[in-house]
């Protein structure tokens, strides 16, 4: 049987998470698929061709793509509880960590699922972990101090991690990062090494602080549920296969990527800097539990919250990450 | 720019009533929007306080603006067309030119209900599943009023270009 | 029939029907209902396409700062600093043939530093321009064409959306890109103020009888009095976005507030105006957003039909070499122009673009420049010309007399310009790189 199959990003090509479906999940289901008489005819509509970044989930669930890349990241209503990392920072530094984590979590338990289930996609796998968030500022860090009154911008959830720190967060995205602090809207931003390379921000920030903010689930790839149910058992295990392949692909595309942006950062004039224990303990400490906040907002409105973030967390500790702060035992 | 006439059945004077309340009120947002903006720009630059959530407040705010006005800015003749075509037919024959435009507007109340159509159910989510922009902990804000006045908007433009019709039809039968 | 086929249908499709008169937001969302049902098989589908698009498809901070620079434009024209800008441009210009026809390019030039979007100018000087063009003996033709022509400086001379768009797109830095955008830009508003006055000499009938539009000169004391307060207005404005206070984007707001200030202090602004003012900007705001709506559904049906993806691989296969593969880039831009808008050609084209051209050594900040001023072609090219759209339902009550293709016409002779202007900056990448010592 011939099956089609479009895949939808709000992100062009040019980033990770959407150069992975090319890359590594289309050729691998096409080989899992050869030999068992099956096969799939894949269509990629990128970077908002047919929906933006955070409406992909929109699209599968109405059926206008069969796959797509689900930002959990943009979607925070409708994806609560994958937001999880961005609500328990100081937690693991290390991508690799949180993308196999949450993985499993997606894998065993439901209730992790069921946010997917309610908008009528699948979870097929394949989550696009971020790596550590940096402090990168125009100006020297050496202590919490130094942010006194200074404007640094935030993505989303991120701008939480700045309350205690005397800084004053604005809300902000990677797309203008490079103008605002160069113009001065800013004097710096929480953003990942990977993203901060191509974009420049070096440049204009060159204090790059690791303060261990911790890396990031910002979404995986999801089916349209309807079209999931109607595929014979073989497809959905090339589908799987394919999704395997793409984590796999994704994670060291990353990894490489950090030590190349680290590397070049450095060799273009980049200051860069472990901020002390003193520094991130007293800001891990200075934070209100916002962890807390969040899971009980999500419990009132029938989300597993509390029950998510412990089971994060011990997933977390579990696989050997350090929280600087055990945001669910508080 | 053709004025749009205030006579007619009651029926009509009630919509147009309608369509110029939801003008006003998009007006009005626009003009809260400019304030809002302003008032972060000084507490983010003289006070260190920015008011969270205006990036998500305008997203919001933009998509209600647009259907909120649009109904007004059809029945004022300001949606774009090119009449060039049509008036020569409308002056060799008018009737055929009428029924074009009768067609026209006929095609246009359908379109305009399809995503009126399509709106309601993305509606009914928003409420049912307590959708939100902006971040838990910092600043949220609802998506379902959006979506209702885009349900407002879109069914005051179709009553509005059925209405057209109904015009043209009082006014050919005077 | 393959949705390619469907989507070249949905192409003549929505031409004929615009030629036809249907409006044309209408046009564009009836062939993307109809282009999807064909394409997906059913109506429900098409019918939440055309849902999620009306749901999202402007629901982001850029668009929704469109209101705030119209508003600013209004603001400005209703407390009368645009007649004063005016009366100061024509005194200056005075012994120049087509005078305020130049002044109007440079007025734009200026305007463009504060503006990041085309639309926000096109709708401000047809409230300013064209009326005192009008008054001084210019024709409606004209004086609707020259500031459709010079709206395309306000993307052009940074700030500018759509290089911010392209520098996310190709991973290219933004300060490059509104470095390199300079340079063209003010190329353009040369050959612009050249090509009115040329028209003015040698095209009169065109552009009008400007025997009669003598003008008194000004005194020093009110050519003082006239200018200061526009120029301090566009001091705050751009002295804001570059001392960082606000954002190119946030721009538009404090423009507004400020116009309001100025406006009171000079009591030329009442209560009633400034309501008349709040509910034009959103007639406005409205007849362009939904326009935008609109061209984002048929981007998106386009999309599926695969009919840009094709028209990309068809410039991507071709084996011409440098010269040739931009050129036939440039012809396929410009003729996606025509019938989609900016953002959305970029979208389709330059991720298609990148991977064949980056191997060949191209400078992508100039490929960049290029890229834009080959898509503001299409602002003003029909049957789909946002600036001239938008002109349209920004003229006041005693232009309406104007057509959609009168202003198509009067823009003629600017995109013939915008199409020289692309060809040197083609030929010599000095014009766009020289600032950046490339
Ligand atoms: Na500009
Ligand atoms: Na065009």
């Amino acid at each position: 049987e011939s099956f089609m199959a479009t895949m939808v990003a709000g992100h062009p090509p040019v980033f990770r998470w959407v150069k992975m479906l090319d890359e590594a999940f289309v050729p691998a289901v096409q080989e899992e698929l050869a030999g068992t008489g099956h096969s799939m005819n894949f269509t990629g509509l990128y970077g908002g061709a047919i929906a933006g970044v955070g409406e992909e989930l929109e699209a599968v669930e109405a059926g206008l793509a069969e796959i797509g890349i689900c930002q959990s990241l943009f979607d925070p209503a409708k994806l609560a509880v994958q937001n999880v990392t961005y609500y328990t920072p100081f937690v693991s530094d290390n991508p690799r960590i949180v993308s196999t984590v949450m993985d499993d979590l997606h894998e065993s338990d439901p209730r992790m699922r069921q946010a997917y289930t309610d908008n009528g996609v699948v979870y097929l796998g394949a989550p696009l972990a971020l790596d550590d968030y940096l402090l990168m500022t125009n100006f020297p860090v050496d202590s919490l101090d130094d942010l006194e009154g200074r404007k640094i911008g935030a993505p989303g959830a991120a701008i939480n991690w700045l309350s205690g720190t005397g800084a004053v967060g604005v809300s902000g995205n990677l797309t203008t990062y490079y103008n605002e602090i160069k113009a001065g809207v800013f004097d710096g931003v929480l953003v990942f090494a990977s993203a901060a390379l191509p974009s420049k921000l070096h440049e204009v920030a060159p204090h790059v602080t690791r303060a261990g903010l911790g890396a990031q689930f910002a979404g995986a790839i999801c089916v349209n549920d309807d079209w999931w149910e109607g595929l014979p058992q073989e497809v959905k295990d090339a589908l799987e296969a394919g999704a395997d392949a793409a984590s796999e692909w994704y994670i060291d595309a990353l990894e490489s990527a950090v030590d190349t942006a680290m590397t070049t950062m450095a060799d273009q004039g980049a200051t860069i800097k472990d901020a002390s224990q003193e520094m991130r303990t007293s800001w891990a400490e200075g934070m209100d539990n916002v962890a807390q906040t969040w899971a009980k907002d999500l419990d009132a409105l029938g989300k597993p919250g509390s029950e998510m973030l412990d089971a994060y967390m011990d997933a977390m500790r579990d696989a050997g990450a350090e929280p600087l702060r055990n945001w669910d035992e508080e | 720019m053709p004025r749009p006439e205030t006579h007619g059945p009651a029926l009509l004077r009630w919509l147009d009533k309608l369509t110029l309340g939801a003008n006003v009120c998009g007006s009005v947002m626009i003009f809260c929007l400019t304030f809002l903006i302003g008032l972060d720009v000084a507490g983010r630059n003289l006070l260190g306080a920015p008011i969270s959530g205006v990036p998500e407040l305008v997203s919001l705010s933009i998509v209600a603006i647009v259907f909120l006005q649009v109904p007004q800015a059809f029945r004022s003749g300001r949606l774009t067309r090119s009449e060039a075509v049509l008036s020569g037919i409308a002056h060799r024959a008018p009737r055929v030119a009428a029924a074009l435009e009768s067609l026209f507007d006929l095609l246009g109340a359908i379109v305009v209900g399809a995503i009126v159509y399509a709106t309601w159910p993305i509606f009914l989510r928003a409420w049912q599943r307590s959708e939100f922009v902006g971040a838990i902990g910092d600043f949220t804000a609802p998506t379902w009023p959006v979506k209702i006045m885009i349900l407002i908007g879109g069914t005051l433009l179709v009553l509005q270009l059925l209405a057209r019709i109904l015009r043209r039809h009082l006014e050919e039968a005077k | 029939m393959t949705p390619f086929d469907i989507g070249l249908i949905a192409l003549g499709g929505m031409g004929a029907l615009v030629i036809l008169g249907l409006y044309v937001p209408v046009a564009l969302i009836l062939c993307s209902f109809l282009g999807m049902w064909a394409i997906k098989g059913t109506p429900i589908l098409a019918a939440s396409m055309l849902g999620l698009a009306a749901n999202d498809a402007i629901a982001s901070y850029f668009f929704g700062v469109i209101p705030l620079f119209v508003l600013m434009g209004f603001l400005v024209s209703e407390s009368g600093l645009g007649r004063d800008a005016f009366d100061v441009a024509n005194a200056l210009f005075r012994r120049v043939r087509g005078g305020l026809g130049v002044g109007t390019v440079g007025a734009n030039a200026i305007f463009a530093a504060i503006t990041g979007i085309s639309i926000a100018s096109a709708a401000i000087f047809t409230k300013i321009a064209v009326p005192q063009m009008r008054r001084h003996g210019y024709t409606g033709r004209f004086a609707v064409g020259v500031v459709a022509g010079s709206s395309v400086l306000g993307m052009l001379i940074p700030p500018s959306l759509l290089l911010i768009l392209y520098g996310l797109l190709a991973e290219q830095s933004i300060g490059d890109l509104f470095l390199a955008g300079v340079g063209p830009g003010l190329l353009l508003a040369v050959l612009f103020a050249l090509g009115v006055v040329g028209m003015a000499v040698f095209t009169p009938r065109f552009v009008g009888d400007l025997e009669e539009a003598e003008v008194e000169p000004l005194s020093r004391r009110d050519l003082l009095g006239k200018s200061l307060p526009i120029l301090g207005l566009i001091g705050v404005v751009l002295g804001g976005i570059y001392l960082g206070f606000f954002t190119p984007v946030e721009a538009g707001a404090i423009g507004a507030i400020g116009a309001l200030v100025i406006g009171s202090i000079k009591r030329t602004l009442s209560l009633g105006a400034l309501w008349r003012v709040l509910v034009e900007t959103g007639l406005v705001t409205a007849a362009v957003c939904f326009l935008i709506i609109a061209a984002q559904m048929y981007s998106r049906m386009l999309a599926f039909s695969g009919v840009p993806a094709e028209f990309g691989a068809l410039a991507a296969e071709a084996d011409l070499g440098r010269l040739g593969l931009i050129l036939l880039y440039v012809a396929i831009t410009i003729v996606l122009g025509m019938i989609l808008d900016s953002s959305s050609i970029m979208l389709i084209l330059v991720p298609l673009m990148l991977p064949i051209i980056q191997p060949m050594g191209i400078d992508l900040v100039w490929f960049g420049i290029v890229t834009v001023i080959a898509v503001e072609i299409g602002l003003l090219t029909p049957p789909f010309g946002i600036s001239v759209y938008v002109i349209k339902s920004a003229l006041a009550e005693e232009d309406s007399d104007l057509t959609l293709w009168d202003i198509f016409l009067g823009a003629a002779p600017f995109a013939l310009l915008m199409l020289a202007a692309l060809a040197l900056v083609i030929l010599v990448p000095g014009i766009s790189l020289g600032l950046l010592g490339r």
